[in-house]
This record gives C-alpha cells, structure tokens and sequence, in this order.
C-alpha cells in the first residue's frame, strides 16, 4: 500500500452525499415499489394488505399484457430499423460526398429537439388532413390511417421514434468506425479482399462491442417511452399504443391503483432486470474468445 | 427527408390558421406572419414565459446538482481506496438498471410526504440522478495520475484542494459531456413534471405543451410556435457546440 490508510478513507467524504441522496430517491423508491405491490390502496382511504392479490390479477389482465406485447413490439421493431439504417448511414458518410457535414447535422437534429414537441408535430402531419398523410396520398395513391387504425398506429410511432433517435445511434457508428484500424483494410485489399468482404470480415466483427452497446442502450431507451404515446395516441386506438409505462401512469394517477400500478412497476423493473442480465451473459461468454 | 418536420414545423408556425389546416397542402406560408407567437402571449389560462423560466431554473439546477454529485462520487470511487468502496460503487451502478418509470408511483408518494410537492426541489432532485454520470466521471478521474495527486498532498494542500484545484479542471471535457447530455434529458422530461407538478403556474414547457395539444384537437400555429420555442434551446446549443456534442456522444457512448 502506497498510501497511508487515513487518506484513503477520506475518499468516503466525497461519495457519501451520493450514497445518500440515490439511496433515499432511487432505491428506496425502488424497494416501496416492491411493498406497495401487496397492498390495495388509492391515497384515500386506509391502505390494506393483499398479498399476491395485485399479481394475479395482473396476470389475468388481458390489457396488461397487451400493454406488454405493445413494449415489446414498439421496442424490438424500432432497435432493428435503427441498428440496421444507421449502421448504413455511418458506412455512407466514410465515403467523401458533398455537403456531408449538412447531411449528418440534418439526421442528428431530430435527436436534440424536445419530444413533446416533435410528437405534437407528428401528430399534425399524421392527422389525415395532415402534410403527411396528404403527400402518401399523391405519391402513392393509397390513403393510410397512420393515427386511427389499430394495425397501422403502432407503426406510425415506431416511424416517429426510428426518425428521432437514428442520427444517435449513426454518431455512435461513425466514432465505432473511426476505431477499426486503417491498417487492417489496407492489408485486406493487398490481398485483394472485396468491399463486401471486407464489411463482413473486418467491419462487422471489429464493431460488435459497438452493436452490443447500440442495441442494450436502445432497448432501455425505447422500452421506457412514455412522451410520444401520451401527446400523440394517449394508448389508442384500441389501446394499440398503450405502452407499460403509459398504463402505469394510467393505473396510478387516472385510476388511483397505486398498489396495482406498483406491481405492474415491478414487472417492468423485473423485465429489464432479465434482459440486462442475459446482455450481461452473452457479452461475457463472447469477449471470452 | 429528415428534416421535413422539423422545416414543417418551423414554416407551419408563420402560417394563419386556414393555412395550416389547408388542403391541397402548400408547405410554404403564402403570407408570413408571426400571430401564433403573439397570440401565445395571450392566454388566459396558459402562462408560457412562466413555464420557460420554470424550464430553466429545473434544468439549471438539476444538472448542476448532477456535477456536484458525480464529480465528487466520480474522484472518490476512482482516487481512494476506502473501505468496501467496490460495494458502495456497485449499489451506485446498479441504479442504472432502475427504470424512471417504475419508480415514479413510490417517489411521488416519498416527495408528497416530504412537502415537495408543486416545488422546484421536488422537480430538481429525481432528475438530477445519473448513476451513468457517476460512472463516467469515475472513468474520467482514473486518467489523472496519481502522483500529481500524490506531490499535492506532500505540499500540504488537503484533499477538497486537490479535488476542487487539479482533479476537476483536468475533467474538463468530461464535464462539458455531462452538462450537455443531462441538460438534453432534464429540459425534455414529462413524465415526472406531469406527476409531481399539479398547480399551474410551476409547469414546465413540455408539460404545458402535452397539455395544451390535448385540448384542441385541430392543429393551430400557436402549438407548433410553441414546439419551435421549445426545441429552440437546444437547437442553439447544437449549432455552437456541434462539435462537443458529438464528441460527448462518442464520450458518453463507448467508454
């Protein structure tokens, strides 16, 4: 030990208000969640113990688990457009064009405007009175109810959530990108090694850390939506765009089942407890090699 | 193509009312006007010069909190060896797999109990929470060497000197990152406005636009002069700092 041990318990000093405050605001919150889970109650009258209560009947709650297939296919689809387009976009911007730097400022900028107000735009442009709709309608002679139908809605959101995080996810390639070693090309086109061979060999396995982290980071982010739903579809129609954490808003402040409301919380929580840990697992067994 | 909504938006926002609404669609304003921005001026009901000083107060003090704690949580981790530091460091962390949303139902009841309700320290603590700030700060701090710190403390400097004097203008870019990014995420948040914030006059600007796109079903220029406002801080930042802000993404996303 290089350092004496007074020192170095001095360290506590500088950790302790964050100990302190992320306890009492974000793992206290976390364990009540769990407390509450067993309890009816709606803030007004006597909160009363019930066990299990909550969860069974969330496990019978068929607009529970719509809610839950809705998370999942709104998340699944958009991490899959996403990964794959702005993979593309990045590859693209390694070749020199013109007026590059506009393109990619352009891709970027839906990242940094406010939700809320790109879900109020959406919503307008949606409407079929809307400019977008109206445009479809010319282009391609077909008039599609992107707000109204309950097959067509989940859809239009992963198209809004797709167009505002891509340009994210591209950043993040272009800097993976940048990472890969000129070197390794170089020597792969002396051996005569083809574009497509060269993405496939070199590319894409120098970059897996990179997809890993795009794919974890963006699941999290699109499991959690909440803003876009809520100004643009409120759930509907058909409940079609009631994602979890809209129905736990629902649940809780709408219909005062805070208990109820609290066990769905802890579903969700649970939920990406697992998909962490399975990240966890399979990014290990691989970087093992 | 992906800037179309965001023109849209911005040229929408100069149309009279008919305009926005008409069809066959002309994308451009036949005659430009600022009415939906005067007009936000005068509602009766909606004070948005009020909800944009809300805004940056909340987003203001809240990422300052956010470096005050992970920059001091960051240098602790990273420089002393004190007793279960991997513990604490692992608790810490492990808040990152909390989702917002599955918190927000506890945490209101915890801040209604505190009186914090309809307050900015009730608005300002949750969002001022980053358990990834924490982590990148500590990534950060273990590239200063240690025996700069080590000569510092031979010189007799104590050890919030040292921190406060060499550590923290050395985390200079990493700073820079995390003001950028918490700022983005705080100025954006609607959830726990929507939650915590009941009397009107402390909303926040994306809150009082939620709710004001909810009660008029057509699409008028003031919502979407509104929406321009609101993206309108961030954009600014965007084009002076362009190049920070990618570098904190690539910052913020690989390490």
């Amino acid at each position: 030990m290089k350092y004496n041990e007074a020192i170095q318990q001095k360290g506590f000093y500088f950790v302790l208000p964050t100990l302190v405050i992320y306890g009492i605001f974000l793992i206290y919150p976390m364990l009540s969640a769990f407390h509450y889970s067993f309890f009816k109650w709606n803030m007004i009258s006597e909160s009363k113990f019930v066990g299990l209560k909550n969860y069974i009947r969330m496990f019978g709650d068929r607009r529970f688990w719509n809610s839950y297939y809705t998370t999942f296919h709104f998340t699944l689809i958009s991490i899959l457009i996403i990964i794959i387009f702005s993979f593309l976009l990045a590859l693209l911007f390694q070749e020199k064009m013109m007026l590059k730097n506009f393109f990619q400022s352009s891709i970027f900028i839906p990242v940094i405007l406010t939700m809320v107000a790109i879900a109020v735009v959406w919503q307008f442009m949606l409407q079929s009175t809307g400019v977008f709709s109206n445009i479809f309608l010319d282009i391609f002679g077909i008039n599609i109810k992107w707000l109204t139908s309950k097959s067509i809605t989940p859809y239009s959101m992963i198209l809004v959530n797709v167009w505002k995080i891509t340009g994210y996810y591209m950043i993040i390639f272009i800097a993976g990108l940048l990472n890969v070693p000129q070197i390794y090309y170089e020597a792969a086109k002396v051996d005569g090694a083809s574009y497509l061979q060269r993405l496939f060999f070199i590319t894409l396995p120098q970059l897996k850390n990179t997809f890993i982290l795009a794919f974890v980071s963006g699941v999290i982010f699109s499991f959690a939506a909440f803003p876009q739903q809520y100004v643009m579809t409120e759930g509907g129609p058909a409940r079609s765009t009631e994602v979890l954490a809209l129905l736990i808003y629902k649940q809780a402040f709408e219909f005062t089942k805070f208990g109820y409301s609290s066990a769905i919380s802890v579903a969700f929580f649970i939920t990406l407890l697992v998909f962490s840990i399975i990240q966890f697992k399979i990014f290990q067994s691989e970087s093992t090699y | 193509m992906f800037l179309f909504p965001f023109f849209w938006m911005v040229v929408s926002s100069f149309k009279p009312t008919s305009e926005v609404l008409a069809i066959p669609v002309n994308i451009l304003p036949k005659n430009w006007q600022l009415d939906a921005y005067t007009n936000l001026l005068n509602y009766s009901e909606y004070d948005f010069s009020r909800y944009f000083l809300n805004s940056l107060i909340v987003t203001f003090f809240a990422v300052l909190l956010a470096v005050v704690l992970c920059t001091t949580a960051g240098y602790g981790f990273a420089k002393y060896n004190f007793k279960y530091n991997n513990l604490y460091f692992i608790i810490v962390l492990s808040t990152i797999m909390i989702p917002f949303q599955a918190i927000v139902v506890p945490l209101f009841i915890l801040m209604k109990n505190l009186g914090l309700q309809n307050s900015y320290l009730g608005l300002i603590i949750p969002e001022s929470l980053t358990a990834f700030g924490v982590f990148l700060m500590r990534q950060f701090f273990y590239s200063v060497p240690d025996e700069i710190i080590e000569s510092a403390r031979i010189d007799g400097a104590s050890e919030f000197r040292i921190f406060w004097n060499i550590a923290v203008p050395m985390a200079k870019t990493a700073i820079f990152a995390l003001i950028i990014f918490h700022s983005q995420w705080v100025w954006n948040l609607l959830l726990w406005p929507l939650i915590i914030i009941s009397s009107p006059e402390m909303r926040t600007i994306p809150q009082a636009i939620a709710l004001f796109s909810g009660v008029y079903f057509t699409p008028y220029p003031e919502q979407l002069a509104i929406s321009v406002l609101a993206c309108l801080p961030l954009l600014v930042i965007f084009i002076f700092l362009s190049k920070n802000f990618t570098k904190g993404i690539t910052l913020t996303g690989l390490k």
